[in-house]
């Protein structure tokens, strides 16, 4: 009896095996490359690729998705062998979030005769099959000129926190917001620091600045990841009235809009971009052709009463703009946007 | 006082055997690590990744056995890596601005002796902490490459300059018999030279050696200088691997460095040690790294399991200390 049981056990567990194989017989390899993997932007871009994944594989039965997410630890020196590791396993889709550019050029080549399609993320490249934009000039200038607005005319003074210095993303941020806080003369930059994506860093910096700064009103930053220390810096100083201008769309950022600490953000969101990331590497697989210059949608986030304010202070009514309750549920459901419904 | 090369034969031979444990201890962690990689993945056995793990890793067994040089001498050297992106600058520039790939190669060469040669006057002349002063250098070098760079990075396309970090025989990378003749050299160099002597000499006891006449100062300057050296042919070697001059080139190599070398029995205190075990140290570095990008395993859990590789290995490292003093 136990035998016969066993039997049956066994061949329905081979007639399930052999169905799923059959079941799943494209497969779908995506493996992301990435500079780092400490700040919180990458840890939820990690849970996005890596719920988007498991979505999509369980979602679609006739390919099985998989995917791998590498970081560098910030030394090109590990990205290229990680890229040249990744390229020698031939996975259908890499996303490559290269320290500097230039130092893949040789790589997407490799790649690319291996048939493996090559996503550039966030900073552009020409040889890539595709690259993943954040239009970070654009959202620079839609920082900065929501900085512009909110400041309401009065005399008003800046610290721009930086990347590291030559990484593209950075640098196109900063032209941004520069951009347009130079869209009115009130506004002051008087500190211009590159914190190296280094939340230590950031913390240190904004020390500085508020000794060196006494009548500072706002701290602008490159990632929402220099936020959270100057915030905390500010409000353990009692310097409560500062105000912050942050990119990411990190979730407690966009949260602390609604105590009137930060004032506008740039919604990426590291979850959604990851959920998106998968969708993008679906589409492909499938036979659509994205732009090869793909601008993911980022909108500025305000709360409704800011965006009033700002409007009535000159702000462009043309830019698109969530609002906190919004853009939290944007951020945190990734799914909503990018997940398996939104190709069936 | 455990110096394997300037004491008695007694303390030489029980020192070698405490190395030569250590020896078999990494090798054996090498060929479990590499099965277990090989079970996980059928590629890691694959010509191509070979290739690919021993290109990789050219530059970290040049830099490891600069730093082993120094940790014999019971010094360190944080500004490896940032010396490796100054002394890349230099060269690149030189190589761009000239012409001239040969001048490239002297220039890269001596910006890595120089920032060598400031550790060393430094440390050995002026008896700063080593720890400092090469802190101040890592700043220092890293700097001077983001201004000459202008913090953007400089396409090279010239051949030779290329050659030794791109190119390949086959799947073997032209720049491992390179790194196989240096080890040779500086072997020579460190086992059968007066200068060997004084490295050991220095790291074991620095006023013993001072009272011996052994000039230790002088030798603190020159292991420095040697490990500039080394940190300008690793620019060469990494220029060539990226077909351009990068600003943020070699970052935290000197932490892989000093993990290598501390893997491969090499005591920070000094004076005792020798480079097969950094050799075999960055091996097995090497693979674990290679054979985790291949496993896909998840960024967090490789820092954890490469920080227990460590630990383990010092765990055992001090055990069998304590066991020889027992």
């Amino acid at each position: 009896m136990r035998l016969k049981t066993m039997t049956a056990g066994l061949a329905l567990a081979t007639a399930f095996g052999v169905g799923a194989a059959l079941a799943a017989d494209d497969t779908l390899d995506i493996v992301f490359i990435n500079d780092g993997h400490v700040a919180p932007y990458h840890v939820a871009w990690l849970t996005g690729f890596e719920d988007a994944i498991a979505a999509y594989d369980k979602a679609f039965a006739d390919v099985k998705v998989t995917g791998r997410w590498l970081s560098a630890e910030g030394s090109l020196e590990k990205m290229i062998q990680q890229t040249e590791v990744t390229i020698n396993e031939k996975p259908d889709v890499m996303f490559v979030n290269a320290i500097n550019v230039d130092a893949f050029e040789p790589l997407v080549a490799k790649a690319q005769a291996e048939g493996i399609t090559w996503i550039a993320v966030h900073s552009p490249m020409e040889s890539a099959d595709y690259s993943f934009t954040l239009g970070d000039v654009v959202n620079g200038t839609n920082q900065g000129m929501a900085m512009c607005a909110l400041s309401k005319g009065e005399p008003f003074q800046v610290g721009v926190m930086l990347g590291q210095a030559g990484n593209p993303s950075g640098e196109a941020r900063r032209e941004g917001i520069l951009k347009g806080i130079a869209t009115c003369d009130n506004v002051e930059v008087v500190a211009e620091q590159p914190a190296d994506w280094d939340t230590v860093k950031a913390q240190t910096i904004a020390e500085n600045w508020f000794t060196q700064y006494p009548d500072l009103d706002a701290i602008s930053g490159v990632t929402d990841g220099y936020m959270y220390p100057s915030i905390a810096i500010a409000t353990n100083s009692g310097k409560t009235d500062i105000q912050f201008y942050g990119y990411d769309g990190d979730i407690p950022i966009i949260q602390q809009m609604e105590n009137g600490q930060v004032m506008a953000d740039i919604l990426l969101s590291g979850t959604r971009e990851g959920w998106n990331f998968v969708q993008m590497a679906y589409r492909i697989h499938k036979g659509e052709t994205p732009d090869k210059v793909y601008d993911f949608f980022t909108p500025l986030v305000l709360t409704e009463a800011n965006h009033k304010i700002a409007l009535e202070h000159g702000f462009p009514e043309d830019v698109q703009v969530y609002y906190v309750p919004e853009a939290l549920e944007v951020a945190a459901k990734g799914y909503l946007e990018f997940g398996p419904d939104s190709v069936k | 006082m455990t110096s394997t090369a300037s004491l008695g034969n007694g303390t030489k031979k029980k020192s070698l055997d405490g190395l030569m444990l250590r020896y078999l201890v990494l090798i054996g962690l090498i060929v479990i690590a590499s099965v277990g990689f090989s079970m996980a993945n059928d590629n890691f056995y694959s010509l191509v990744n070979i290739g690919i793990l021993l290109r990789s890793i050219a530059v970290l067994f040049l830099v490891s056995m600069g730093m082993t040089f120094i940790i014999l001498t019971g010094g360190i050297d944080l500004s490896i890596g940032s010396n490796v992106a100054f002394s890349g600058a230099v060269g690149v520039i030189t190589l761009t601005t000239t012409g001239s790939a040969t001048l490239g190669f002297i220039t890269a060469l001596l910006a890595g002796m120089f920032i060598g040669s400031i550790n060393g006057f430094f440390i050995g002349r002026l008896k700063l902490s080593a720890f400092m002063v090469s802190l101040a250098t890592y700043a220092l070098a890293r700097g001077l490459a983001l201004v000459l760079f202008d913090a953007n990075s400089i396409n090279v396309d010239n051949i030779t300059f290329l050659w030794l970090g791109g190119v390949s025989w086959g799947n073997m990378p032209v720049v491992i018999p390179f790194v196989a003749l240096v080890f040779v050299v500086l072997s020579i160099v460190l086992y059968k030279t007066p200068f060997g002597r004084d490295v050991y000499a220095a790291g074991a006891n620095v006023n013993t050696a001072f009272v011996l006449g052994r000039r230790p100062e002088r030798t603190l300057v020159w292991v420095y200088v040697l490990s500039g050296a080394l940190a300008g042919l690793s620019a060469i070697i990494t220029v060539g691997r990226v077909s351009s001059g990068q600003p943020w080139a070699g970052l935290y190599l000197e932490f892989d460095a000093i993990t290598a070398v501390i893997l491969g029995g090499t005591s920070l205190f000094g004076g005792r040690g020798r480079l097969l075990g950094t050799i075999l140290g960055v091996l097995l570095y090497g693979i674990i790294i290679n054979g985790l990008v291949l496993t896909g395993t998840n960024p967090y859990l490789q820092s954890l399991i490469k920080g227990l590789i460590l630990l383990g290995v010092v765990l055992l490292d001090t055990l069998t200390q304590r066991g020889k003093t027992a």
